[in-house]
């Protein structure tokens, strides 16, 4: 199948199937940022038994194979009168994973803090929560724009777990699998997904790395 | 649990007034910790799921020895599709920081392109594109050759990040005494690069196993696929899947660890040869 012919069919699909993944990034991402964060205030609070809550949350999510809690998700709760829609079972798997690792990178950020800032804060009289939310997670932060722009391009490749669910529409993997049981695609209709793929992943990683450059303190 | 640095110098010791509140806050998240985990357990038990039917056959030798057979292909899997990554990216790499731009720059764009796409596209071609192109392979190919091309790239970028690492006074002192260009890489930087790179490549594996979960869709016989043989003999889905995932989570936390466990050895040994 040539390249025309191909685009001149399926290429409405492949503009939706791209907006999909977009937009699943997008909220994935955005979810796992404020989950990672309440997690990693949670790791770091005095309360001992959330401590441990949070770092049992890390460990589990970060160690789970996306298609075993997928398949948890979209088989296994029914049993327990949980019912989701695809698309939600799908969004919870690429909220959840990827807020684990955004937690780890988000500690491991806190430990390029000086030890002078904390001190400065306590003898300025901040709060715990002042001291989290004004001096520790804002320089946190701005240290792991890299290692969180390569979360956000690790998110993208997770939302391809949707094409193991029947969901609507497709995103760019499941569309590739639509096209070549109805049509025989070849490499093209793959090789048209994989460089949507690479292409948002070299932008969101130019992005990041202008990002980086502007807020990256320098110690 | 692991210790962190910020953990120990956000506070100081409380005083009398904080540590009552402390005392009241860690009550609170007790009860509500104990809270959530009693409607989880209500919720099983509301629904039969905690039903002897669903848990028994775990006690029987056979179910588990139907699980280990599914992760020891898991296992094969993982490491196969580990040791052609290695393989690859090391070509990668050692294209990465050839003198020639345009490998260069061809082993550059191979890196990006399997770091920007999904496992699962990678699977979906050697499933349904490489059949078309009249090339058979079996199940077991059709899932660790796609775990491997998905994995050679950043493999490729931890070699190359481990070399960088290493001192440039040992590279001058190599080519100082005579050191021609590969016998410079084999016998002097790479062996020490290696060393840096161990705990990433672990975490890598890690990957590739997680990866190999995708074997149902080309029905490849590995732990998650035997978990649907076991959830059809026993009629029990949601007992089986909590049991395989648990499998997963504790066989890369293990990994987790002891990769974590060398990045601290070799930190720790690299501190020491710096002051003697």
């Amino acid at each position: 199948m040539s390249l025309s012919v191909l685009l001149s069919k399926y290429g409405s699909l492949y503009l939706q199937a791209m907006l999909t993944t977009w937009r699943l990034t997008a909220i994935s991402f955005a979810g796992a940022m404020v989950i990672g964060l309440v997690i990693t205030v949670i790791r770091v609070c005095p309360i001992v038994p959330l401590r441990y809550f949070g770092d049992i949350y890390v460990q589990i999510f970060r160690n789970i194979p996306g298609a075993a809690m997928l398949i948890l998700l979209v088989y296994a709760l029914p049993y327990l009168n949980m019912n989701f829609s695809y698309e939600a079972c799908v969004l919870i798997s690429t909220i959840m994973i990827p807020s684990a690792f955004c937690s780890e990178h988000l500690m491991s950020g806190m430990n390029t803090i000086p030890v002078g800032q904390i001190e400065a804060a306590r003898a300025l009289g901040f709060s715990f929560l002042q001291m989290i939310f004004r001096i520790v997670i804002p320089q946190a932060l701005r240290s792991c724009v890299l290692p969180l722009t390569n979360l956000l391009v690790a998110t993208m490749l997770t939302t391809s777990l949707a094409s193991q669910v029947p969901m609507r529409p497709r995103e760019l993997t499941a569309i590739v699998s639509y096209i070549n049981t109805r049509d025989v695609g070849g490499v093209l209709a793959f090789a048209i997904s994989a460089v949507l793929y690479c292409l948002t992943a070299l932008v969101l990683g130019q992005l990041g790395g202008w990002i980086d450059r502007r807020v990256r303190i320098l110690r | 649990m692991k210790k962190t640095g910020i953990r120990d110098i956000l506070y100081e010791p409380p005083g009398p007034k904080a540590r009552r509140r402390i005392r009241v806050v860690t009550a609170l998240a007790l009860i509500l910790l104990a809270g959530l985990l009693w409607l989880i357990i209500r919720q099983f038990s509301l629904t039969g799921q905690l039903d002897a039917r669903y848990w028994s056959f775990f006690g029987r030798a056979t179910t588990w020895r139907f699980l280990g057979e599914g992760l020891l292909s898991t296992v094969e899997a993982a490491l196969t599709g580990a040791l052609i990554a290695f393989a690859a990216g090391f070509i990668l790499m050692r294209g990465r920081l050839n003198r020639y731009a345009p490998v260069r720059f061809l082993s550059m764009a191979i890196i990006e392109f399997t770091r920007g796409v999904p496992t699962l596209l990678f699977i979906y071609f050697f499933f349904l594109v490489v059949p078309q192109m009249g090339l058979g392979l079996s199940a077991f190919w059709k899932i660790t050759l796609p775990c491997a091309i998905s994995a050679c790239g950043v493999v490729a970028e931890a070699l190359r990040s481990g070399v960088n690492a290493v001192p440039k006074g040992q590279r001058e002192a190599a080519l100082s005494l005579g050191y021609g260009e590969i016998r410079l890489f084999y016998q002097i930087l790479f062996p020490q690069a290696i060393r840096f790179v161990i705990p990433s490549l672990i975490s890598e594996l890690v990957i590739v196993l997680k990866d190999t979960t995708f074997a149902s869709v080309v029905s490849y016989a590995d732990l998650m696929q035997n978990a649907k043989v076991l959830i059809s003999n026993y009629d029990a889905m949601l007992s089986v899947y909590l049991v395989v995932a648990v499998i997963y989570i504790l066989i890369n936390f293990l990994l987790n660890q002891l990769s974590e466990y060398l990045a601290q050895r070799t930190k720790r040994s690299a501190a020491e040869g710096r002051q003697a």
